[in-house]
C-alpha cells in the first residue's frame, strides 16, 4: 500500500515538473533554456568523443578534410560520353564504345546514385549510437564508458520523458481541436485553433529534442499559397507547423493517425482525401484549387517528392502539386544527421520502430530555410517550374539534384525514361559518322 | 552486426593483384548485401535493382561476365547460377587501378588479365575465337534500342572491323583463305600500344575513417 502511495506521489511530482517546465512554456510560446543547455553539454561530449576517436586511430591521419560521402565512393569521370569515345576513336570504334559502357556499367554496380539515397547518410564521425558503429569499432575503456553512459541516459531518462510528452501533445491535440470544433465558424475558431495547434507542435517538438534554427522569417508562407518541401520523415509536418499554421494534405489513415485526422479537421479546414479519391488526379486538383482560391484559408503543405529521402538530395518532384496555381513557397529543410538521424527507411523499419529511434537519438537538430515565393511563368509548363523550384530548395538546403523519381525505391526504372537515354547514343553514332 | 561475415583474410585469388584495402572490401560487402538483399549469394536478377545500370546497352553482357566461369577463374566453363562474395570480389578486381609499385612483370600480367575479360564478353560461345557473328552480336546490342538504325548498319560496321582485324592480324589474305576469327593473341595485337588500364578501371575515393571536429 505504501509502495503504491510513494509512487503515486513521484508519478504526481514528475507530471508537474513536466507541466510546469516544458507544457506552460510551449503554451506561451517561451523558452526556459532548458534544450539550449541539454545542446552544449552534448556538443561538448561529442567534441570530446571525435577526439578520442583520433588519437584512438592507430595511422597517421593526414589534415585533409575526408571527401563527403553524400557524393560517393567512388571517382566518377565526368567526361562527357561523345568526349571520352572519341579519346579512344580508331576504326573499331565499338571497342572503344565497349570501354565505356563496360566501366559505367561497373561503376553503376559498385554504387549507384539512386538507392544511396535510399539508406542513411553516413557520418563522419561516430557519434556515440549504437545504430551508427558500423565502422568504428572499440578505441578505448573511456570511450566506452561514456557510452554506456550515454546508453542509460537516453534510454532510461530520455526515452520516459519524451513519450510523456508525446502522450501529452498528442491528447491535447486530439481534445482541443475537438473542443474548438464545436464553436461556430469565425474568427474567434480560427485565432482558438491556432492557438491550439502551435501549443501541440510546441510540445512535440520538445518531444523529440528538437533544436530548429528557421532562417529568412519574412518569407513564410502566406494565406491562400502553397508551401513546398523536401521530405525526409513524418516528422517535417511537425518542424514546420511548429512555426506557423498550415492546412495539411493527405490520405485519410486508420487507427490513431485516423483520430487525430478527424479530430483537427474539425476545427481547421485540413483538406484529407479517402484513398479512393487519390487515384482520381481531377478530383485532387479540383479540392486543392479550391482551398487556394479562398484567400482566407491558411497555406497547404504538401511534399511533392512523395516519399522520404535521406536528406542528401532531393529527387523529382511530381508536377501535380505545381498545376494547382497560386502562389508557391518553397521550404528547404536540412537535418544535421550527427545529433540523430532522422531518415525514414519504410522499408525496412515501420512507423513504431522509427519513432522509437527518434525517441533514442540525441535530438534532432536541423535549418529551415523560407525561399521567396515563386509563381509559374506565362511560358513555363509544369515541369519546368517544378524544377525550378526544387533547384531553389536543393541549393538553398546544400543538397544534390537528381533526375530521378522517389517511385524507384521500390519500381523499376520507366521505359520512357530508358528510350530517352539509348536515343541519345544512336543519335551520337550517327552524328560521328560511323555507321553507314 | 554490420560487418558479420566479412572476409578478414584475403581470398587466393586476388594475390597476383595489388591489394585491396579492407576498408574498399567492407564497402564492397555491404553493396554485395545490398544487391543480394542479405542473402549469401547473388543471381542474374538481383541486377535488375539498379535503375543506373538500365541504361547501359551492354548491360546484358556485364552481368553475364559476372557468372562466366572463365573470369571466376574456376577450371570449368560455362556459367555459373549465382556467386557468392568472394567470386564478386573476384570480378571487381579486373577493374582494380594501376599500383604505383608495380614492376614491368605485374603489369603485363595486369594488361592480359583486362583484355581477357573484354575478350570473353565478345566470345559468347566460349570458343576462344572471335568469329564475326559474335562481333554482329555485340555490335547490335550497342546499337540497340534506336529503332531508326537499320541492322544492316550493324552489319557493315561489323563487316568492316572484322576486314580490319583481319589486316592487322593476319596481313595480306589469298582469294582463298577464310579469317576464322580473332583470337585471344590477335586481339592483344590489336591493343599493343593503346594505353586500356586507365580506362578500365574503377577508383575508390580516399575512404578512411577520418574524426571531424567541429
Amino acid at each position: 500500500m505504501e509502495v503504491v502511495w510513494a509512487v503515486g506521489q513521484v508519478g504526481a511530482v514528475w507530471l508537474a515538473v513536466v507541466l510546469g517546465l516544458i507544457v506552460l512554456p510551449s503554451a506561451l510560446g517561451i523558452s526556459l533554456g532548458i534544450s539550449e543547455a541539454y545542446m552544449r553539454v552534448l556538443v561538448k561530449t561529442l567534441e570530446w568523443a571525435t577526439i578520442r576517436l583520433q588519437k584512438g586511430a592507430k595511422k597517421p591521419q593526414p589534415q585533409v578534410p575526408r571527401t563527403p560521402t553524400a557524393n560517393g565512393i567512388i571517382e566518377r569521370d565526368e567526361t562527357p560520353m561523345e568526349k571520352e569515345i572519341a579519346l579512344l576513336h580508331r576504326a573499331d570504334f565499338e571497342f572503344s564504345h565497349i570501354f565505356y559502357f563496360c566501366r559505367k556499367g561497373f561503376e553503376a554496380i559498385v554504387e549507384d546514385e539512386v538507392t544511396q539515397r535510399f539508406s542513411s547518410e553516413e557520418l563522419l564521425s561516430w557519434n556515440l549510437l549504437t545504430r551508427t558503429n558500423v565502422n568504428f569499432h572499440y578505441i578505448s575503456l573511456r570511450l566506452t564508458v561514456v557510452w554506456v553512459i550515454g546508453v542509460i541516459v537516453r534510454y532510461c531518462f530520455l526515452l520516459p520523458l519524451r513519450f510523456t510528452l508525446a502522450a501529452i501533445g498528442i491528447t491535447s491535440m486530439i481534445v482541443g481541436t475537438t473542443v474548438v470544433g464545436q464553436l461556430p465558424n469565425g474568427s474567434v475558431k480560427n485565432y482558438l485553433s491556432e492557438v491550439v495547434h502551435l501549443t501541440c507542435s510546441r510540445i512535440l517538438v520538445r518531444a523529440l529534442s528538437g533544436t530548429i534554427h528557421y532562417h529568412n522569417k519574412e518569407n513564410r508562407p502566406q494565406k491562400g499559397g502553397i508551401c513546398v518541401a523536401n521530405h525526409t520523415s513524418p516528422i517535417d509536418a511537425i518542424i514546420l507547423t511548429n512555426d506557423g499554421c498550415y492546412a495539411m494534405v493527405g490520405q485519410v489513415h486508420g487507427g490513431l493517425m485516423g483520430v487525430i485526422q478527424r479530430a483537427t479537421v474539425k476545427a481547421c479546414p485540413h483538406v484529407w482525401f479517402e484513398r479512393s479519391e487519390i487515384k482520381d488526379r481531377h478530383l485532387v486538383t479540383k479540392r486543392l484549387r479550391e482551398h487556394v482560391a479562398d484567400k482566407s484559408k491558411l497555406p497547404i503543405l504538401i511534399f511533392p517528392e512523395g516519399t522520404c529521402i535521406n536528406n542528401t538530395s532531393v529527387m523529382m518532384f511530381k508536377k501535380g502539386s505545381f498545376e494547382i496555381g497560386g502562389t508557391i513557397y518553397p521550404v528547404a529543410i536540412k537535418y544535421d544527421p550527427q545529433f540523430g538521424d532522422a531518415f525514414w527507411n519504410s522499408s525496412k523499419y515501420n512507423i513504431v520502430s522509427y519513432l522509437l529511434r527518434i525517441m533514442t537519438s540525441w535530438a534532432i537538430v536541423c535549418n529551415v530555410w523560407y525561399l521567396p515565393p515563386m509563381v509559374r511563368k506565362e511560358d513555363e509548363d509544369a515541369v519546368k517550374f517544378a524544377n525550378r523550384v526544387r533547384s531553389a530548395i536543393a541549393r538553398q538546403g546544400g543538397l544534390t539534384e537528381l533526375p530521378w523519381d522517389g517511385g524507384l525505391k521500390r519500381a523499376k526504372v520507366k521505359d520512357t525514361f530508358k528510350e530517352e537515354q539509348q536515343k541519345n547514343y544512336s543519335k551520337m553514332l550517327v552524328r560521328n559518322g560511323s555507321v553507314g | 552486426a554490420g560487418t558479420g561475415g566479412v572476409p578478414r583474410a584475403q581470398p587466393r585469388h586476388l594475390c597476383p593483384f595489388p591489394a585491396v584495402t579492407s576498408e574498399q572490401i567492407e564497402h564492397l560487402h555491404r553493396r554485395f548485401k545490398q544487391l543480394s538483399q542479405d542473402q549469401l549469394t547473388i543471381r542474374k536478377e538481383n541486377f535488375d535493382s539498379i535503375p543506373d545500370l538500365e541504361f547501359n546497352p551492354i548491360r546484358g553482357k556485364i552481368v553475364h561476365a559476372f557468372f562466366d566461369k572463365r573470369n571466376l577463374r574456376q577450371e570449368s566453363d560455362g556459367l555459373a547460377d549465382e556467386i557468392n562474395f568472394e567470386d564478386f570480389l573476384t570480378i571487381m578486381s579486373y577493374f582494380r587501378p594501376i599500383e604505383m609499385n608495380m614492376d614491368e612483370e605485374q603489369l603485363d600480367r595486369f594488361r592480359k588479365e583486362k583484355l581477357k575479360f573484354l575478350f570473353h564478353m565478345y566470345d559468347s560461345d566460349h570458343d576462344g575465337k572471335i568469329t564475326l557473328q559474335e562481333y554482329r552480336n555485340v555490335v547490335e546490342e550497342l546499337l540497340s534500342g534506336n529503332p531508326h538504325l537499320e541492322k544492316e548498319s550493324a552489319r557493315s560496321i561489323a563487316d568492316g572491323a572484322m576486314m580490319e582485324a583481319a589486316s592487322i592480324c593476319v596481313g595480306q589474305m589469298g582469294p582463298d583463305q577464310v579469317y576464322e576469327g580473332i583470337t585471344f593473341e590477335d586481339f592483344l595485337k590489336m591493343w599493343q600500344g593503346i594505353d586500356i588500364e586507365t580506362k578500365m578501371h574503377v577508383r575508390f575515393l580516399n575512404v578512411d575513417t577520418i574524426a571531424h571536429c567541429y
